[in-house]
């Protein structure tokens, strides 16, 4: 740190002494470089724990320059006077296995899967320590969104919504910086994922293409879809939650209800190898936002397929509809109603405009902004991942209304705020309130 | 990506800060994939893409929560298919934006509905293939455009393109920013900073692949950190930055985005890998007094 500091302060004195941009300018020779001596894992994690987001010390990255050698560049390798970072995880998506008392959360903002005992909460302010994670280069995780379970392997099942665009598979019982145990290449803007046990299938949502992509169970690498869900009859915009419910033999999804500008390209898997592609010759139509929808499909559909059943309109309250979860014994479908902090429970044959048959939200239900949702059946509890706040909360099953959860399961201290940040893609200055835009 | 939002912090945060505001939710309308956004501080409005919607909303600047856009631009005359980024031309009141289909759209400022846009700029001439940035200098009638080309590898022919703010059809740029030597791999959101003629661009200098048939390359490796790099808006060719940001005291890693604050002599990056907010107090940056006539290396 001293020696940056040091660097630093000569890096400033040589500037203000030469001038910006001049041809007196502090030359690209003043530029640091540093050597290259640590793995990419370890220098990963060096940059990391540089934005405050690890406590262990590792040395600096490595850089590559382009030919800059006889250029006159100012600035250089500046510290930032303030960084804006969350070191703690920020909570996606939540999945419980009720036969070996686990819960897995998916963390896009430490890029992270953190696995818990079941039962494990916070009985202050203090937050819980995890059982595991899987988190570092090896693993291939970006920005994950949806995770699902199958407890019979005993594996954990995520997709990358952005960059990594991969399905990844992990055993429970590991923990740290590892290799997958399978990999899939899924299509770009992949969110929700979905286990069918009795077709060993898997539905995945793609939010741009507006499809569902239906994987084999074991499909690794490459591997082609079996079919896909896609076209202008489909009712799917900005598709995020699935559920491939192996009971009822359905395929379930929450839609944003965004329509981009081109029509989907209707049909199954002619659009590539792995599904996905908007088709350069589909026609422009022009954008629509629809209004958002859960819309339900039987398991074997393909191509441009109307849904059987669709939830949709006012009465339904549905504000950013993102992770749902069905319960087969009791017939119904829980929504993580991300836009309004509440979930919505449905009868699951409900069609049409009809309102939720309970509503959990309110201050002291301490749901914000939830992205994740989980009915665990078996123990009658539900499970919600708050995106807007380090917790995720469980409650009884059939709660309704402005109700305290059962238990609360920290991963920061009580307090800590929650920064946001999800692969943020553009910043902007708000000179009239001294402010700084970040969308993500 | 997978959470959208606009967030809203303090200048001066630090650390692990809470947003004075957060806009979200469905009345909102906005979607994932916003790769630029401006402040228009005459007008007091936030306007932004919606990719996914194919629109622009136009949001009160202290907009919060889920409060409605003042104005939407969407349907099919609008030319919009996937708009990412955009940029705000206050002098001449117009916005100006990335179609999502390989071109520039320009809209009046207070435009609304399903409307044709007023100038477009697209076609084999101008070289223009994938917007992920786009900004106006309106003092010099520029229009920059952060123009990637995805080959697949570590050869880029990402380009800042330049060309005259009124240009309109297939027209080749007045300027091209481009070559190894400049360092573009993977460029990203630019602004232009008008009293001084500098042109500052967001570089992430890692390859992502979106290519459908093709492999993905990881992500993860911090030897290909990226950068902000200026150049002045009359450079032209394959001629290195005259300023960077770069280097592993800055903790950028994959920059995806930038803005200025000329008065507070400061930078902004946002890096989408660490999800993190970095602010450079760089007051040498905008030291130099507003002129056109720096030597001209065009």
């Amino acid at each position: 740190m001293a020696r940056r500091l040091l660097l630093l302060c000569a890096g400033y004195v040589l500037l203000l002494a030469a001038g910006w941009w001049t041809s007196a300018a502090t030359p690209s020779s003043a530029v640091r470089r540093t050597p290259a001596l640590l793995s990419p894992e370890a220098r990963l994690l060096a940059l990391e724990r540089d934005n405050g987001c690890l406590d262990t010390a590792s040395p600096a990255a490595i850089q590559s320059w382009p030919d800059w050698a006889a250029a006159h560049i100012a600035g250089g390798d500046i510290a930032p006077s303030r960084v804006v970072s969350d070191p703690y995880p920020t909570l996606h998506s939540v999945a419980v296995d009720a036969d070996h008392d686990r819960v897995i959360v998916t963390d896009p903002n430490r890029h992270a899967i953190w696995a818990y005992e079941r039962t494990a909460s916070s009985k202050g302010a203090e937050a819980v320590t995890a059982l595991a994670g899987i988190r570092g280069p090896s693993t291939g995780m970006m920005f994950i969104a949806a995770v699902a379970l199958d407890p019979r392997a005993k594996e954990i099942y995520t997709v990358d919504n952005d960059i990594g665009d991969r399905l990844m598979v992990f055993p429970y019982d590991v923990d740290g910086n590892v290799k997958p145990k399978r990999v899939l290449s899924v299509p770009h803007q992949a969110w929700g994922i979905s286990i069918n046990p009795a077709r060993r299938e898997i539905a995945v949502s793609v939010e741009g293409p507006r499809e569902i992509v239906v994987y084999a169970q074991d499909a690794s690498g490459t591997d082609r879809p079996l079919r896909m869900i896609r076209g202008p009859k489909t009712g799917l915009g900005d598709p995020h939650g699935v559920v491939f419910d192996g009971v009822n033999n359905e395929i379930v999804v929450a839609n944003h209800g965004n329509q981009n500008g081109r029509q989907t390209a209707p049909g199954s898997v002619s659009g590539g190898r792995r599904g996905g592609g908007e088709g350069g010759a589909a026609p422009i139509v022009g954008g629509r936002f629809e209004e958002p929808s859960i819309t339900v499909y039987p398991g074997e559909a393909t191509g441009d397929v109307a849904p059987v059943r669709r939830i949709q309109g006012t009465k339904t309250g549905l504000n950013w509809p993102m992770a749902i979860s069905v319960d087969a014994a009791h017939d119904e479908v829980a929504v993580a109603n991300s836009g309004d902090s509440s979930i919505r429970i449905f009868g699951r044959a409900a069609d049409g405009d009809v309102a939720p048959v309970r509503v959990i939200k309110g201050p002291r239900t301490g749901i914000r902004g939830p992205m994740g949702v989980a009915i665990d059946a078996k123990n009658d509890e539900l499970w919600i991942a708050n995106y807007g706040d380090h917790t995720a909360l469980v409650f009884a099953r059939t709660a309704s209304g402005d109700v305290a959860p059962r238990r609360i399961l920290r991963n920061a201290p009580e307090g800590a705020p929650t920064v946001g940040f999800g692969n943020p893609g553009a910043v902007a200055y708000d000179s009239k309130r001294d402010e700084i835009l970040v969308p993500n | 990506m997978s959470e959208p939002r606009i967030s809203a912090f303090a200048r001066l945060a630090n650390g692990n800060a809470k947003p004075t505001r957060v806009i979200a939710g469905q009345t909102a309308r906005v979607s994932r994939t916003m790769h630029g956004l401006f402040y228009n501080a005459k007008n007091d409005e936030i306007v932004v893409p919606v990719a996914l919607g194919g629109a622009i909303l136009t949001l009160p600047g202290g907009a919060n929560g889920g409060a409605p856009p003042l104005r939407i631009i969407q349907g099919p005359k609008t030319g919009l298919v996937q708009p990412d980024t955009l940029y705000v031309d206050v002098l001449h009141d117009e916005i100006v934006a990335d179609s999502g289909n390989d071109s520039v759209v320009v809209f009046p400022r207070t435009a609304s509905g399903d409307i044709e846009p007023i100038r477009t700029l697209g076609g084999p001439k101008t070289q223009i293939s994938n917007i992920y940035g786009i900004a106006v200098d309106a003092v010099h009638n520029l229009i920059v455009v952060g123009n990637r080309v995805d080959t697949g590898g570590r050869t880029s022919q990402d380009a800042i393109l330049i060309f005259n703010r009124t240009d309109t059809g297939d027209v080749a740029p007045r300027g091209i920013i481009t070559g190894p030597r400049t360092g573009i791999i993977k460029i990203r959101q630019v602004v232009v900073d008008e009293d001084r003629a500098q042109i500052f661009a967001t570089i992430k200098n890692n390859f992502e692949n979106y290519e459908f048939e093709q492999e993905r390359p990881s992500p993860w490796n911090p030897d290909r950190t990226g950068f902000i790099g200026v150049w002045s808006i009359t450079d032209n060719g394959d001629v290195p930055p005259r300023g960077v940001i770069k280097g592993p005291a800055t903790g950028l890693v994959w920059p995806a985005g930038v803005a200025i604050n000329p008065v507070n002599g400061e930078v902004y990056a946002i890096d989408s890998v660490s999800n993190a907010l970095f602010m450079f107090r760089v007051p040498e940056f905008f030291k130099r007094p507003p002129s056109m006539s720096d030597g001209g290396r065009r």
